[in-house]
């Protein structure tokens, strides 16, 4: 995928989040881009590791900055300690303008994760991320509690039933976008 | 008797004091490596002062780490919500204080020959100077001086707090304590870091360019370890409402309200350090013939990942195989080593600018590519560089009645945002300026017009 049809991508799910109530920081970006690419499959060309908060990307959390620079996207400062959360920026309908046929076909992947994400807080999100994360990895072919436990030696902040119910909700998620991933 | 303690004059500091376990370190053949590397790779050409090393900036940043140490420990200048984090028995606190000190000293012995140009296209995927400088201290040679030392250091522990924690994530599973983000935050941090305001003031100083002094003393003497949980913002609600890159993190580096004029002008400083030095375009030019040589002459177009390799090569062997190459014709990168020999570098054709990106987002991308149909993929160079995220700091600052605000709600200045650092330029062959100028004159407006998108 071409930079500016990453762009008018992660800019639609960032105004898509915020519809939904998101408080629409980094992470909650980091986590949706995270999504449509390992759960449903676009192709956003991002590397992710897991670090402090879950699955990240470093090269996304570099290219928000750039996007900034580009009047793409916006921050809105909001007081200590809370961080910075991100809008589209004055030239944001213009990228979205250049990438119509991408924005089509991706719209529905999209409103999906908007819809399931959007009102998830950092917390969640971080168990959500991290649940699909182990899943990827192949843990015990599947199995729930060997992917809630892996889960929880990656992030013992999170007790056994909570990753547990991430990892459940994943299988969900999974089974609810087949339809989207097969698109 | 031998002395505990050496002096070393520095231009910077003056003196940078070292005990013996950190001269023994200096005497290591890894350290030594560092005489033979540019701080400013090939800089030299367009400023010609700027020939220093990284082996005195690494003195200059464990010098800049123990006196940020003892500002930010000290019992006067502790918050009452973060003495937790704090050590409290005084051998702890000295281990930490020397651990810091030498992860300072080492923080930068992987670095390639002539330091940053490239290495992310002239390594193996998922290397870089910091995975390196993480193989050197935990390699056996090092291992015998940490060993030696009194207490022993533990090689994981000068890991930590050399690379940071972005860092290291990158390539390992890793957590740190609150106590160690703080310490390699001292390191690396992106506001406050020593490993910057070293750069920026040794910079500035062999350069010759001003811009990047500013009152080092008074920002040291005024930082403090601030706490995330401050009595105004429960910490659920934190959690719940706000972002990761914010909450969670109990203490963070800032400053007490009376160093935010000269925080103001670190921020400036770098801002302007970049501009005028850093990404000056013939330097920029410079580094990428740099890159075009090293692909042609090192076996299999790449640095070497092993200790002992990397430590066999620097600058001066680098150099001397380009002053051979420029001379013969058959050799191996000829043309862009003579391009970096004969003076010969390809020269700015055009830069993005506000004007053009709102007409073109892509304005740089479309002219190289149709530069490249005019005048051949060989004349022509595009150079793109993008601030990274870590590049835009804000931190917390402590005012007098106790509330802790973060930097941008402090300062009118750090809150007028100064511009995200963003380079795309291209260049085109000396003796194909003129045209090229003309061509683009004649060109400029069909080429910004938009396009949609054709495929997927």
């Amino acid at each position: 995928m071409k930079r500016l049809q990453r762009a008018a991508m992660l800019v639609t799910l960032a105004e898509k989040l915020r519809d939904h109530g998101s408080w629409c920081g980094e992470t909650h970006i980091q986590k949706g881009a995270y999504l449509l690419q390992e759960l449903l499959g676009i192709p956003l060309e991002l590397d992710y590791c897991l670090y402090k908060h879950g699955p990240f990307s470093f090269d996304l959390s570099d290219e928000l900055t750039s996007l900034r620079a580009d009047k793409i996207f916006d921050q809105e400062k909001q007081p200590y300690p809370y961080g910075p959360k991100l809008k589209p920026g004055e030239m944001a309908q213009k990228v979205r303008d250049l990438s119509p046929k991408t924005l089509a076909k991706y719209e529905q992947h999209i409103n999906f994760i908007a819809d399931n994400l959007g009102d998830n807080d950092v917390k969640a999100l971080e168990r959500l991320a991290t649940a699909l994360y182990v899943t990827k990895e192949g843990v015990s072919g599947g199995d729930v509690n060997a992917r809630a436990t892996r889960l929880h030696e990656f992030k013992p902040h999170v007790p056994m039933d909570e990753a547990r119910q991430a990892v459940e909700r994943i299988d969900r998620l999974w089974q609810e976008s087949a339809m989207l991933r097969a698109a | 008797m031998a002395k505990e303690f050496h002096e070393l004059r520095d231009p910077i500091h003056v003196f940078i004091r070292m005990d013996s376990d950190e001269r023994n370190v200096l005497n290591s053949r890894p350290f030594q490596r560092l005489r033979h590397v540019h701080q400013l790779a090939l800089t030299s050409l367009v400023y010609p002062g700027a020939t220093h090393k990284r082996f005195e900036h690494c003195l200059g940043v464990m010098e800049l780490a123990g006196r940020v140490y003892d500002v930010i420990t000290s019992a006067g200048n502790l918050h009452k919500d973060v003495r937790e984090i704090i050590p409290e028995n005084d051998d702890k606190k000295r281990y930490w204080r020397k651990a810091l000190r030498m992860a300072a000293l080492c923080h930068d012995l992987g670095h390639l020959p002539f330091s940053h140009a490239a290495e992310k296209e002239l390594l193996p995927p998922d290397w870089n100077h910091e995975r390196l400088t993480v193989e050197i201290i935990r390699s056996a040679e090092m291992r015998k001086i940490w060993d030696a030392m009194t207490p022993p250091l533990k090689a994981e522990d000068i890991v930590k707090l050399a690379v940071g924690e972005k860092e290291l994530s990158k390539f390992e599973q890793i957590s740190y304590t609150p106590w160690e983000s703080i310490l390699a935050e001292i390191i690396t941090g992106d506001s406050f870091g020593v490993d910057r305001i070293d750069y920026l003031l040794r910079d500035s100083y062999h350069a010759g360019v001003a811009y990047g002094k500013f009152d080092h003393y008074r920002l040291i003497d005024t930082l403090r370890i601030l706490p995330k949980k401050s009595e105004s913002a429960q910490l659920l609600d934190v959690e719940q409402r706000s972002d990761f890159t914010d909450c969670e993190t109990v203490t963070l580096l800032g400053i007490d309200e009376g160093g935010i004029h000269s925080a103001e002008a670190l921020l400036l400083a770098r801002y302007f350090m970049y501009t005028q030095l850093y990404f000056h375009h013939v330097r920029r030019i410079y580094d990428i013939h740099l890159k075009e040589f090293l692909k042609a002459w090192l076996p299999e177009g790449g640095f070497p990942v092993t200790v002992e390799n990397h430590l066999e090569i620097t600058d001066n062997e680098v150099t001397s195989a380009f002053l051979a190459a420029s001379r013969n014709i058959s050799a191996a990168g000829h043309i862009p080593a003579k391009r970096l020999v004969q003076r010969d570098h390809l020269r700015l054709l055009y830069q993005r600018n506000p004007d053009d990106i709102r007409r073109n987002p892509d304005a740089a991308r479309v002219i190289y590519e149709a530069a490249c149909k005019e005048f051949g993929p060989d004349s022509v160079q595009i150079d793109v560089y993008r601030q990274k995220s870590s590049e835009s700091p804000h931190f917390p600052v402590l005012k007098g009645d106790g509330r802790i605000v973060w930097s941008d709600e402090e300062s009118e200045i750090l809150s007028s945002k100064l511009p995200i650092l963003v380079i795309e330029s291209v260049y085109v062959a000396q003796e194909k300026l003129a045209n090229a100028q003309k061509w683009l004159a004649k060109k400029r407006e069909s080429l910004l017009e938009v396009s949609l998108e054709e495929e997927i």
